[in-house]
This record gives C-alpha cells, sequence and structure tokens, in this order.
C-alpha cells in the first residue's frame, strides 16, 4: 500500500508541475497590460512602465517562471500583486473558508443522498417517484438561482441569516454555521440530486445480485441486508461521484462566493485571473491541483477499502 | 496481513482533523458579521468595491481605496468637501512670485504611531518618495524638482513648473504621511505606520475581504475621530452591496448602479448623490491616423448631434444624473452653461454634416471596443443612434486584462468611456487634453489648446479662469468628445450615518462620516 | 481474404444493433415521461433552427423609449434594458445556447470516447497516459483556464463552449474506458479476434454496441450540465456580448432582478426545463438499455392484487411408499403455483399444481430440464422469488404454518433458522466486501442470539466440519481469494450454521468442478444423515438423484409429472416424458439403477455420471 501511495504522490507532483508550466503560460499569454490594470487609467505611461519592470514583467517569460519556481522551492510563493498579501497567507485563508463550504456540502449530500437513495430504492413505489422528482429540480436549476432565492426568501424577508459574510469557526462557532448554512444549501443541492440517483440505480442493482437472496434465506433482517451488505457494495460508484462532484465544488463555489461575499477561493480565483494577478493565481492554482491529487487517492483508497477486489497490491 | 480499513480509517481522521484546524487557523472574528450596523457602539461599519492594494504611502492609490488611508495615514493638508484646501499638518503656505517655491509651515506636536516625531524632513521624504514611486498619480509631483527641510517645521517645495492643482493634490495620496522608521521595511505594503486617526488591526483583519481598524488614543485631532472602530468589508459585485445594504448589514457603501436607488431607499437607506464622471464616447483620433473620417471635425459633430442624451441618461443612467455636451466638472473653473448644453438632438442635422463632410449613409464604419464593464444595453444603444445616422459601428469585445491597456495605447479611434469630471481645470488639461494627456492617446496637438493651456498655468486667477471658459468652449465646439451625461455618484447611508460627499472622489472623506441617532 | 463466418457473424452483429436501436427508440416511445421529454428537446431543436426567421425583431435593435417595457402585442415577452425585444431575442438565443451546448458535448463526446475506447482495447501505455492526461484536466481549476484561454483567445462564446467540451471530455473517457476494458476480455471479444476481423471493426461492431448505451445516457447529463455552465459563465460577465444567448439574458434579468422580475423568468424556464428534459431522457435511456442489455429484469411488482391465476389440473403419475411414507411431515406443498406480473396485468404462470411432500430425515430430489420450474418452487418455499414473482395459488404448510400467506417477519424468522438454502452459484452468492467468517458469525448472532466469539468458534468448528483444510485462513479470507468447491463448503456451512430442519439445496453441485462435486454430495449426506434435515435437492443430474435422494419429482414446464420413491422411479418410470429422459442418459447406466461413481479415483473407463446429457 505504501508504495502505491507513494506512486501516486510521484505522479501527483508531476502533474502538479505540468499544470504551473500550463497555467503560467495562460496568464502571460492572456495578461495584458496588467501593471497598466493595477495603477488604472490615471497612470501616465512612464509609471505604468516603472511598475513593470518593479514585477519583472518586462523580463523574457523562461525567467520570470524560473524565478518563480525558484521560489516555489524555497516556499517563497511570492505576493499578491493587487493585495500586497503573501500568497501563502492568501491561499491558506481563503482555502480553509472554501473547503468548510465544500466539506459542509459534501457531508450533507453523502448523508442525504444515502438516505434518499436507500430509501428510493428499497421502497420504491411514489417515494422513488418523488426522489426522482427532487433530483431533476436540484440537477435542473442552476445553483445561483437557488442561491438568489434562498437570500432572498431567508436572509432578507424572514432575516433568519446574514446574507453575505462570512464569520470564522474559531470565532464564533454558531456565527460560521449561521454564516455557512445558505451557500452549504445551495452547494449542495445539484450534488445531492446526482449522487442520490447514483446510489439509487447501483442499489437497485446490487439488490437484484444473488447474494442479497442468500443473506435473505439466512433470516437477516432487512435492515442488516441493506445498510450493511448492499449499501457496501453499491456506494462505490456513488462514492466515485461524490469524488468528482467534490472537485466541482471548488469550481462551482465560485459562483455562490460572489452571491454570499464569502471570501474563499472561488471569489479570488475569478478577480484574480480577471486581473492578472499571476503569483496569486499561480498559488491558487497549485493549491488546487494538490487538493485534487489528495482527493483522487483518498477517494481510490476509500474504494479499495469498500471492495476488496480493488484493492491493489 | 496487515490492516487496511485500521490504517485508512486513521488516515481519514487525520484529514479530517487538519481540515477542521486549518478552518480555524487564520485569524480570529473576522466582520461581515451583523456588529457593526447600529449606532452607539461607536464601530463604523462601510462597503469597498476593491480591496487595498497597498498601504505603502509611497505608491498609494487613492479613489476607491481612499478610505483605507485615510484611516491610518494624515496628508500635509485638508479638503472641504467642496474642494477648498484647509490647513492641517501644514498650517500655512505661500508661493514664490513665479509660482515655483512653496514655502510650508507644520506643526509641531505630531508623532507617528511607533513614537517618531512628525517634522520637516519627514514631509520632504514622502513626498520625494512619492515622486518616485509607482502610485497611479505619480504623475501629479512629475514637477516637484526638490523637496527641502529647512528646519524643524519649514518645507520648502521646489517646482519646475507651475502647478495650479498642487495644494489640492496636497490633500490626496501625495500627501501621505507615513512613519520614515518604517520606509522599505518588509511589511510596509501590509502593516502601515502613520499618524492618523486610527489604527489596522492585523489580528482582525482578513485581507482582501475585510479591513478593522481601531481607534488611536494619541491622535492629535481627536474631534475628527467620531468612531470607536472601523470595519471596512470588501464587496465585488453590485448585487452583494445590495444584499449587505438589505440585510442591514453596513453603515454606508458607494452604489456601481444607480438601478439599485429605489432598493436602497427601500431599506430606509439615504441616497446621497454627486457628480464625479462624465460618460459619453472619446474620440481619440482627432489626427485621423486610424479613422480617417474622425480628423473631420463636422463628422465628430455629427456623431454629438446623433445622440438623444436624455433618453440615454434614462436608458443607462436610471435618469439620475444631468446631460451634458462637455468634459468639464461644475465644480471645475472652466465650466460654463452654453458648452455645457452646445449640442441638442438633432439626427437631421446630423446627417446634414456627415453629407457636407462627404460621407454617404454607410460610409463611415466605426471600430467600438466592447469590455463587460459596461451594459449591453450601453452598446446597443450606442450603435443603434450611430446606424440611425449612417454611421455603421463594429464592436470588437476586448478582454477586461488589456481593455485598459489597448486603449491607452492608442489601438482603437474611438470608444464609450466613463471618465473623471475633475474638480480642477489644470487636471482636466492634464487628464484629458494636452498632448502627454493619458486619454490622448494619440497624442493630439492643437495650438489654441497649448496657449490656453499656458495661460490657465502661470496666469493670475482672472486669466486663468477666462482661459478656462474659452478652453471648455473650444473643446466642444472641436468635439474632441461626445459626452452623454455625468451620472449621478450615489454613495448610501443608513438611518445611523450621515455622510457629505466629496468633490472630485467617489468615496466622503473618513472624518466625513457622522454618527446620527 | 474471404471468410463468409466473420462477414456472417459481423453482419448478424450489426443487424441486431440496428434491430436494437430501432426496438430503443420504440420502447423509449412506450415510456410517457421519455415521450415528454423528447418533444419537449425535438420543440427546443425546431426553434433553434427555425426561430432566427420567425423573430419579428432584430434581436440586437435597441431603443431607449422601449426600455424595459411590459409586456404588449407586439412584444410578447415584452422589453429588455436596452429595449429589446425579449421574444426575439429568446428565438436568437435559443440557437445559440443549443449549439453552444451540442458543440461542447461533441467536443467531449469525441475526445473521450474515442480516447477511452482506445485505451480500454489496447490498454498498455496509452492507457496509463490516457489516466494522466485526464487526471490532469480534472485537477485543472476549470474557471481559471476558462478565464484565461478567454483572454488568449478571445470572448467568442464557440471558443468557451470547446475549450469546455475538453475539460468535459474525462466525464466519457472514465466511462468508455471502464465499459470497454470489462468488455474487452469477454468470449465474444475473443472470437471475433479469432475470426480475423480487424480492430477497427471490431471496436465499431462489438465494443461500440456495449458502450452506446451508457454514452448516451452520459451525453444527456452533459448536454445538460454544459447549458448550465454556460449560464453561470454569462452570470460571472464571462460570457459573449455580441450574441444572445440564455445565458446572458439571464444575467441581465438578474441585473434588473428588482425592477422587473420577470425578465429573468423566460431564461430560467428555458434553461431549466430543458436540463431536466435531458436528465430524465437520460433516465429513461437508461432504464431501456439496462432492459435491453439482460433478460428478465422486470418493473417492480404492481402494489395491489394481481388475479389469482387460473389454474388447470394435469394427470400426475405418482408412485406410492417408500420407507418415509409414514414418517413425520416437514413440508406439505399443495397445489403450488407461482406467477409473474407482466407489464398488461396478466400473470404468466411458471410453476402450476405442484404438490410434494417432504418428511423429516428425507432426501427429496426434484429434477427437470431448465425452466421446468423446479428453482422457482424451491425458492417459494423459502418465499424468496425475484422480483415480479408471486406466490399465486396453493399452500406450503411448514411446521403447521402457511408459508404462502405467513407474513414477513414470521418468515424471516423461519428462514436460517427453520429453513435453510444452498444456492447453486458459490461465488456470486458471498459478499463479496465481507470476510468468509463474518459472514458466518452474523446472521449465527442475530439468529442464535450468541456472543461473537461463540458464534466465532462454532463457525470455525463448521468450517473444519464441512472439509475445509485450514479453518482460520479462510475464516480471514474474502470470498475472492478461495475456490468455488470451498466457497460452496462455505456456503453448507452457512446454511446449516443454525440447524435447520428443512435444507432447500439448489442444484449445490452443478456450479463446481467435476473432482469436486462427489466431495461436495458426499457432504451433503452426511451432514444431512446428522442433522435429520428433510432435503428438497433441486437437480437436473439422475446421477445426484441416484446417489443423494430418497424420493424425486419429475417437473415439465412448470408441473410435476410423476413422484414417488426413488427406486421405483428408477425401475419404473411410467411417465412418458420420464422415459425420454431416462433415454437421454448415457447407455452404460442400466435400468437397475445408476451405479454411483467416485470419480476422484480417476478411473477413466467410467464416464462421470454428473455428465448427464440432461442440461
Amino acid at each position: 500500500m505504501l508504495s502505491f501511495i507513494a506512486r501516486r504522490v510521484a505522479s501527483g507532483v508531476v502533474l502538479v508541475l505540468t499544470i504551473s508550466v500550463i497555467a503560467f503560460l495562460l496568464l502571460y499569454a492572456g495578461g495584458g497590460d496588467i501593471a497598466r490594470r493595477l495603477l488604472g487609467e490615471d497612470a501616465t505611461p512612464e509609471t505604468v512602465a516603472q511598475k513593470a519592470h518593479e514585477l519583472g514583467l518586462d523580463q523574457p517569460l523562461i525567467a520570470q517562471f524560473a524565478n518563480w519556481v525558484a521560489g516555489v522551492l524555497h516556499g517563497d510563493f511570492g505576493t499578491s500583486w493587487f493585495t500586497s498579501q503573501p500568497v501563502s497567507d492568501a491561499i491558506l485563508s481563503r482555502l480553509s473558508v472554501t473547503l468548510s463550504l465544500v466539506f459542509g456540502a459534501t457531508v450533507l449530500i453523502a448523508i442525504v443522498s444515502v438516505v434518499l437513495g436507500v430509501l428510493a430504492a428499497t421502497r420504491r413505489g411514489w417515494l422513488d417517484a418523488a426522489v426522482q422528482v427532487l433530483s431533476l429540480v436540484g440537477t435542473a436549476i442552476p445553483a445561483f438561482l437557488i442561491a438568489t432565492g434562498l437570500v432572498l426568501v431567508f436572509a432578507i424577508n424572514l432575516r433568519w441569516f446574514t446574507p453575505t459574510g462570512y464569520v470564522q469557526f474559531a470565532a464564533s462557532p454558531s456565527g460560521w454555521l449561521a454564516s455557512v448554512t445558505l451557500p452549504v444549501v445551495a452547494l449542495s443541492l445539484g450534488g445531492i440530486a446526482a449522487v442520490t440517483q447514483q446510489i439509487r440505480g447501483s442499489m437497485v442493482d446490487s439488490l437484484r445480485h444473488d447474494y442479497v437472496r442468500t443473506l435473505e434465506s439466512r433470516g437477516l433482517n432487512r435492515r442488516t441486508i441493506v445498510l450493511q451488505h448492499v449499501l457496501r457494495n453499491a456506494a462505490g460508484p456513488g462514492l466515485a461521484v461524490l469524488g468528482v462532484h467534490f472537485v466541482g465544488l471548488l469550481g462551482g463555489a465560485v459562483i455562490i462566493e460572489q452571491i454570499f461575499a464569502i471570501p474563499g477561493m472561488g471569489q479570488v480565483a475569478v478577480t484574480a485571473t480577471s486581473q492578472g494577478d499571476i503569483p496569486l493565481v499561480m498559488g491558487l492554482v497549485i493549491a488546487t491541483a494538490i487538493l485534487v491529487v489528495i482527493l483522487n487517492l483518498l477517494v481510490d483508497l476509500a474504494q479499495g477499502w469498500l471492495n476488496p477486489k480493488v484493492r491493489l497490491s | 496481513m496487515f490492516n487496511f480499513r485500521k490504517r485508512l480509517a486513521a488516515a481519514i481522521a487525520a484529514a479530517a482533523i487538519a481540515a477542521i484546524a486549518l478552518s480555524g487557523c487564520s485569524g480570529s472574528a473576522a466582520g461581515g458579521g451583523a456588529d457593526g450596523a447600529a449606532a452607539g457602539d461607536g464601530t463604523l461599519t462601510i462597503g469597498t468595491i476593491v480591496a487595498s492594494t497597498t498601504f505603502a504611502a509611497n505608491n498609494a492609490p487613492w479613489a476607491n481605496e481612499s478610505p483605507y488611508l485615510q484611516a491610518v495615514y494624515d496628508t500635509l493638508l485638508h479638503a472641504d468637501p467642496d474642494g477648498t484646501v484647509q490647513p492641517w499638518l501644514a498650517t500655512d503656505w505661500s508661493y514664490n512670485d513665479d509660482d515655483t517655491v512653496l514655502t510650508m509651515t507644520l506643526r509641531d506636536d505630531v508623532s507617528f504611531t511607533d513614537g517618531t516625531k512628525f517634522d520637516a524632513s519627514a514631509a520632504a521624504q514622502n513626498l520625494l518618495r512619492f515622486r518616485d514611486g509607482t502610485s497611479p498619480q505619480k504623475g501629479y509631483l512629475a514637477t516637484l524638482a526638490d523637496a527641502k527641510a529647512l528646519d524643524a517645521t519649514t518645507l520648502e517645495l521646489t517646482l519646475s513648473a507651475p502647478n495650479p492643482s498642487l495644494l489640492s493634490f496636497l490633500t490626496q495620496n501625495p500627501g501621505l504621511q507615513q512613519s520614515p522608521a518604517t520606509f522599505g521595511a518588509a511589511d510596509e505594503k501590509t502593516n502601515p505606520v502613520g499618524s492618523g486617526p486610527y489604527i489596522l488591526d492585523k489580528g482582525a483583519t482578513v485581507v482582501g475581504s475585510t479591513y478593522v481598524f481601531t481607534k488611536n488614543p494619541d491622535y492629535w485631532a481627536p474631534e475628527q475621530q467620531h468612531y470607536a472602530k472601523l470595519v471596512m468589508n470588501v464587496y465585488t459585485t453590485p448585487t452583494a452591496i445590495l444584499n449587505a445594504i438589505k440585510g442591514g448589514q453596513i453603515n454606508g457603501a458607494p452604489l456601481t448602479d444607480n438601478s439599485m436607488i429605489s432598493q436602497i431607499e427601500a431599506a430606509q437607506y439615504t441616497s446621497n448623490g454627486q457628480q464625479l464622471n462624465f460618460f459619453g464616447l472619446l474620440l481619440f483620433d482627432r489626427d485621423g491616423s486610424i479613422a480617417p473620417e474622425l480628423a473631420d471635425v463636422r463628422v465628430r459633430q455629427a456623431i454629438n448631434y446623433a445622440f438623444d442624451r436624455d433618453a440615454m441618461l434614462t436608458a443607462i443612467g436610471q435618469g439620475y444624473g444631468d446631460v451634458t455636451s462637455s468634459i468639464f466638472s461644475p465644480d471645475s473653473s472652466g465650466y460654463d452653461e452654453d458648452a455645457d448644453q452646445y449640442y441638442s438632438y438633432d439626427p437631421e442635422k446630423a446627417k446634414d454634416l456627415l453629407a457636407e463632410a462627404g460621407y454617404d449613409d454607410g460610409d463611415i464604419t466605426l471600430t467600438m471596443p466592447t469590455s463587460s464593464g459596461f451594459t449591453p444595453a450601453t452598446y446597443a444603444l450606442t450603435k443603434q443612434y450611430l446606424e440611425d445616422v449612417g454611421i455603421s459601428v463594429e464592436e470588437v469585445n476586448v478582454a477586461p486584462t488589456s481593455f485598459l491597456g489597448d486603449l491607452l495605447a492608442a489601438k482603437y479611434a474611438s470608444t464609450v468611456m466613463q471618465l473623471k469630471a475633475a474638480p480642477t481645470t489644470w487636471e482636466t488639461l492634464t487628464l484629458d487634453l494636452l498632448p502627454s494627456a493619458g486619454w490622448n492617446p494619440f497624442h493630439t496637438e492643437d495650438a489654441t489648446v497649448a496657449e490656453l493651456a499656458s495661460t490657465i498655468q502661470s496666469g493670475s486667477e482672472d486669466e486663468a479662469a477666462a482661459a478656462a471658459k474659452e478652453l471648455n468652449r473650444y473643446i466642444v465646439e472641436q468635439a474632441w468628445f461626445a459626452p452623454f451625461y455625468r451620472p449621478q455618484q450615489t454613495y448610501a447611508t443608513d438611518a445611523h450615518t450621515s455622510v457629505e460627499t466629496q468633490t472630485g472622489n467617489a468615496y466622503p472623506y473618513l472624518w466625513n462620516f457622522t454618527p446620527e441617532d | 481474404m474471404i471468410d463468409p463466418l466473420a462477414g456472417a457473424s459481423a453482419d448478424a452483429a450489426s443487424a441486431a444493433a440496428d434491430r436494437s436501436s430501432r426496438s430503443v427508440l420504440r420502447r423509449l416511445l412506450g415510456m410517457p415521461i421519455a415521450v415528454l421529454s423528447l418533444s419537449f428537446l425535438v420543440l427546443v431543436v425546431l426553434v433553434a433552427i427555425v426561430g432566427p426567421f420567425l423573430a419579428p425583431y432584430n434581436p440586437n435593435a435597441a431603443s431607449a423609449a422601449l426600455v424595459l417595457g411590459p409586456i404588449t402585442p407586439e412584444h410578447l415577452l415584452g422589453t429588455d434594458s436596452a429595449g429589446r425585444d425579449v421574444f426575439s431575442r429568446m428565438l436568437h438565443a435559443t440557437r445559440f445556447s443549443v449549439a453552444g451546448a451540442l458543440l461542447a458535448l461533441v467536443v467531449a463526446a469525441v475526445i473521450g470516447v474515442t480516447g477511452g475506447l482506445i485505451a480500454g482495447y489496447y490498454g498498455k501505455w496509452f492507457e496509463g497516459l490516457s489516466a494522466w492526461v485526464v487526471g490532469l484536466v480534472q485537477a485543472l481549476p476549470g474557471i481559471v483556464v476558462l478565464l484565461a484561454a478567454r483572454a488568449v483567445l478571445g470572448p467568442s462564446m464557440w471558443t468557451s463552449m470547446a475549450i469546455f467540451g475538453v475539460l468535459l471530455s474525462p466525464a466519457f473517457y472514465r466511462l468508455v474506458y471502464s465499459t470497454v476494458s470489462a468488455v474487452r476480455d469477454e468470449l465474444y471479444v475473443d472470437a471475433a479476434r479469432v475470426s480475423g476481423l480487424s480492430d477497427a471493426r471490431i471496436i465499431g461492431r462489438h465494443i461500440l454496441t456495449v458502450v452506446r448505451g451508457p454514452a448516451l445516457v452520459q451525453a444527456s447529463f452533459v448536454t445538460g450540465v454544459a447549458i448550465a455552465i454556460q449560464a453561470g459563465l454569462e452570470f460571472l460577465g464571462l460570457g459573449d456580448l455580441s450574441i444572445p444567448t440564455w445565458g446572458s439574458m439571464l444575467s441581465e434579468g438578474f441585473a434588473n432582478i428588482y425592477t422587473n422580475p420577470a425578465l429573468m423568468l423566460w431564461p430560467s424556464l428555458a434553461i431549466g426545463l430543458t436540463c431536466m428534459s435531458l436528465v430524465l431522457l437520460a433516465n429513461s435511456l437508461r432504464d431501456v438499455f439496462e432492459r435491453s442489455g439482460s433478460a428478465g429484469r422486470r418493473r417492480p411488482p404492481r402494489t395491489g392484487g394481481a388475479a389469482q391465476a387460473e389454474i388447470e389440473r394435469e394427470q400426475v403419475v405418482r408412485h406410492d411408499g417408500g420407507r418415509f411414507a409414514d414418517a413425520e411431515v416437514l413440508l406439505d406443498v399443495r397445489e403450488l403455483a407461482v406467477g409473474y406480473a407482466q407489464d398488461d396485468g396478466s400473470i404468466k404462470t411458471v410453476v402450476e399444481d405442484v404438490s410434494l411432500t417432504v418428511h423429516r430425515g428425507e432426501v427429496h430430489g426434484l429434477i427437470g430440464e431448465s425452466g421446468s420450474g423446479k428453482t422457482q418452487t424451491a425458492w417459494s418455499v423459502l418465499r424468496l422469488l425475484p422480483e415480479g414473482g408471486r406466490i399465486v395459488g396453493g399452500a406450503i404448510e411448514f411446521e403447521g404454518v402457511d408459508l404462502a400467506s405467513v407474513s414477513a417477519g414470521r418468515m424471516r424468522g423461519l428462514r436460517g433458522a427453520k429453513i435453510a438454502y444452498i444456492p447453486q452459484e458459490p461465488m456470486s452468492n458471498l459478499d463479496p466486501s465481507f470476510t468468509i467468517g463474518s459472514q458466518l458469525v452474523q446472521p449465527m448472532c442475530q439468529k442464535l442470539g450468541i456472543s461473537r466469539s461463540e458464534a466465532r468458534r462454532r463457525a470455525l468448528d463448521l468450517l473444519d466440519r464441512v472439509g475445509i483444510p485450514q479453518p482460520e485462513r479462510t475464516f480471514a479470507a474474502y470470498p475472492h481469494e478461495v475456490s468455488g468447491g470451498m466457497a460452496q463448503r462455505v456456503l453448507i456451512a452457512g446454511a446449516v450454521s443454525c440447524g435447520p430442519d428443512l435444507l432447500i439445496a439448489d442444484e449445490p453441485t452443478t456450479a463446481l468442478d467435476v473432482t469436486v462435486q462427489a466431495d461436495v454430495l458426499d457432504l451433503l449426506r452426511s451432514l444431512q444423515q446428522e442433522l435429520k434435515m428433510g432435503v428438497i435437492l433441486v437437480t437436473h443430474n439422475f446421477g445426484v438423484v441416484a446417489d443423494l435422494c430418497d424420493t424425486v419429482s419429475v417437473m415439465r414446464t412448470g408441473r410435476i409429472v410423476e413422484t414417488g420413491p426413488v427406486d421405483e422411479i428408477f425401475a419404473r418410470p411410467t411417465h412418458p416424458y420420464t422415459r425420454s429422459l431416462f433415454d437421454a442418459v448415457l447407455e452404460e447406466i442400466g435400468p437397475e439403477g445408476l451405479e454411483p461413481v467416485d470419480v476422484v479415483e480417476g478411473d477413466e473407463e467410467r464416464t462421470p455420471v454428473s455428465e448427464g446429457a440432461v442440461k
């Protein structure tokens, strides 16, 4: 198992490196006049040129990339050009915010999907139909529409929640909960729809397997069979979909973060990329890539735990 | 045979703990919560639309970041809401005869929060550093040849040419005073040390989203400190501001979209209006380098006659603002009522002018760069009016990162744009009209403009004023621009807060926020 | 090279594919939800094609006077913030939005499906490389890529959608790859290779048909995602300003949400309904393909009583006597009928008028061809019929209760403790995710109420009893780590673990190696004698009947045609069908009865009896 993890880590490193090259190229190619953007329309061309020199934008591409890599290898990801904040600080603080949203959404999705999926698969009939309909709604309505609706109803009309902003967990757990509830719900609905469908489908399939009859012939009660045995076997595909959704949530958080004014990675991704804040975007790209590598590894390990046949030697 | 499950469970548990720890590890309480909105507890919570790019005074911007800087720094001079210059760190000043040497007397009882004394030497260093820095307004001190401390309280500025707006500039970012002990410090950009009314609370601040300031207990002008704490939240979209207002979370914020005015008023907020900018077409290519047709003044005038400015104001500006044909602000010396209302909506006259200039229907195609900074409606309507008089429009979508750069690099002959209607004529000249002005990307030269500019720069006050008005009329008749209107810039305040808007700045100055009950 | 067989098989396969695609469509049209969603999507496509020609106004014709106008006869949906006619814009926007989404879909599908096919089929380095590339694409933060690409390549919607298609391709790749690599080693693919079909032909004809279904389902989902993402990008202000799309109209409506909320309504409806239809269609497609994929899967049984089937009675040949005639009756099946609900509400009976008796200590064989209903009969005693199956007539009396009508809870109590089951196929009847030991221990704890350690002790004893050489090792192993024979022994151990009175054995040796079958039969015999169980032994093999059974019932097409003690039936088969069965058995076996052969001795002159011709 250790060699498996080691291999994945190694390929992950290569991946991160490749991604940083691609991202760097893309950012510079599309950078336009970043110094001008930074200084605004009033600055004179001389000021702009001076700023560009200060940021190293007048050096050849390779040199800039080399400088950046050298910094990274020393643990220095540079400083944001647009907020003067060290990139590692910026990423960490925003990462934790986005992760708390995404983790919250993932946990919510997992719990609700399993419950709904199992119920739909075992009870069938009207419950199954209702779950299908709910799944439809969740998939069909874009998250930002849901988010807007939630803000309108719960935050502005009913005033149960604050419509914008984010409170750190460490500062006030109840405040944190209040500030993330609406965003997490908005984020989760699409995922609940998809994962529920998946679980329902694979539960229905698994329930048809021969061993279910054999287990029933032993006289085990239905709950044990469904929850311990069938769910265990059916969970694999659901877990895969959940993993895909986690990655998707990292991106999908962008719009939600904009609407709820949450200082997460998504918000900074859009702003920083639009502005051309290259050190910050590069830090972001690296952080995301590392996250994805880790997540895929965890999902594979979890699949191995669920399904002994899959365990790699 | 190892126990796969146990190891995996441990790994997952570790990851989960790390995740929770991470979410708690960066900083402590951040604002955005509901605690700022009520009066009486001494906190002012306001919204901004950009994060602070830097706190270092030598590179400091102004406008959208003025609240951050005003919280922690003093400037040499203060400006009243109408722009009148008042003493501040400098109590007295005088020019020499040819306006090239400015001598200022400074206060002797001010210290920075790190204990360093404020004196003329500190002031001189700050001025020179700004001149040599990378602030967007660095050009304001372009004519500053030298700054010297004659003694602890006397400061002498030597100029290479007269600068009629210099005193006004010293009330803004060029006048910011940072403690000399922190020049070149590693955290200069994020940890400001000034003599100002508030101190940045680094622990409570979340860079890029919430900035928290606490009262400076040793401030030398305590009557200007109306609050015990300042919280500035960054809102990147208009909707976020609107939601914050509707949720009662902030005391004040700038509105980026006047369609929100009815909404905020429904939420019991006051809209404080001012006129800051002009909005319309900039006809850069007056020499005809890329678009030969624009070299003909009749074509440019035709463009001016093509627009129904009132309709544009209603459609795009929701009716908030004043129509105008001129780029000069009513606050500036160059304001002239005739120039302001020179062009009417007259498509027939426009077509006649075009025919006179030798262009038939469809001969002229204007390339219009579009950006996501303006609504699609703006471009659609502009295009419609031009096409109605026979000028076709080709839209070219430009990426946000390149938009400004491309415009200022003279890639396009004309554009729809919103620019500052400067509070002083000299600024209008340096920003838009002189050959060296940034917004004269083709560097058009004009003898009349040059002559009038020189009078404005060096003449007596009356001469300068007369010349300013003449300049205004000239620019309008020559149709260097086709302005539509001056939009109302709105600052929203809640029932507990009152402000006075500041001419030339989208944000009221910090000391003009007062609690109201 | 002319290979008529290859051509024929390939053509047959393609003909089958054609037929099945027609039947797919037909089956789809039989599902009301599919019809609804298909019609809506067809409507959308029609609007996309024809709409712009029908639009009353130029979608970009702006007018300051008409800004945010209400619904009027001239402007069916009002006007937007630039005074443009919303209805015309919707008609044009449909074309662009649909085309954009389709572009993303096509790009994603072409890249993903091709990559998946090649990687799945050829494997090796291509697979490794593709997997890595897919991981790369997944790890790139999509929003950064789209934004940066937009800056480089311009804000055109076509570019954004094409790039987005690339980002979406992993969805197809993963799906196709797993499907193909699962099928790659299937027998029919080998057969095609051996017949000399080129790789391209194999992939095109055979493998593509396997992939087709899931890929189509995925395509439907992906299109919905593309539409939603397009709207999302526009919402962020990253759209293409020069053309109307649903997303840009939505974003504009959002900006005016407080002044004119209706502007958001139309694009929201368009986006929402289209995505919903796509998802519904995908679900229906999935249902259709699953049903065409394997026979015998039916819809869940209708609630509400289906009519009892009309059963005709036929003559049964009974031989009375035998040494169990006066023993204690364990199980008395009387006129049992089992049926399956059909789509049209009727019942198809698979077992009719079956009556048999099992006494304590008696082994009662049920012999017949495939489809004779013997397994269905066995399952009905357990009341574990597959989906859609129900007991539609008769009674099953066991220890004083009628199993056909007893409550589910009561039945569950009887199972395992009183009535046990040994299935036919050992490997698929063990839960692959749990160790063998846990699968033995758990039912014992639940049924007998003993502690885990006690259950473990008993389980180990049982494993030893059923002849497993190293019980501890097997106890800790997973089902896929043991052989078929061992797995069957484990299943036997599990069946007898709670001391049942009645054992239902469904062809317990059919799936085993010939060398192992006799041992397992011996084991069954010894266990049965030791525990004095009554056994129903389903088989198609007279050798097994001769070896183990005391009584035998011959079944044909759901009915018992002859029943009685084994010696009697073997000596005097009366019913024509029974006689024909005997005639089909190898000639070494004489009418006096079959001699059980111990195959393990490897006597080559004796043909193993387990290879009875009755299949």
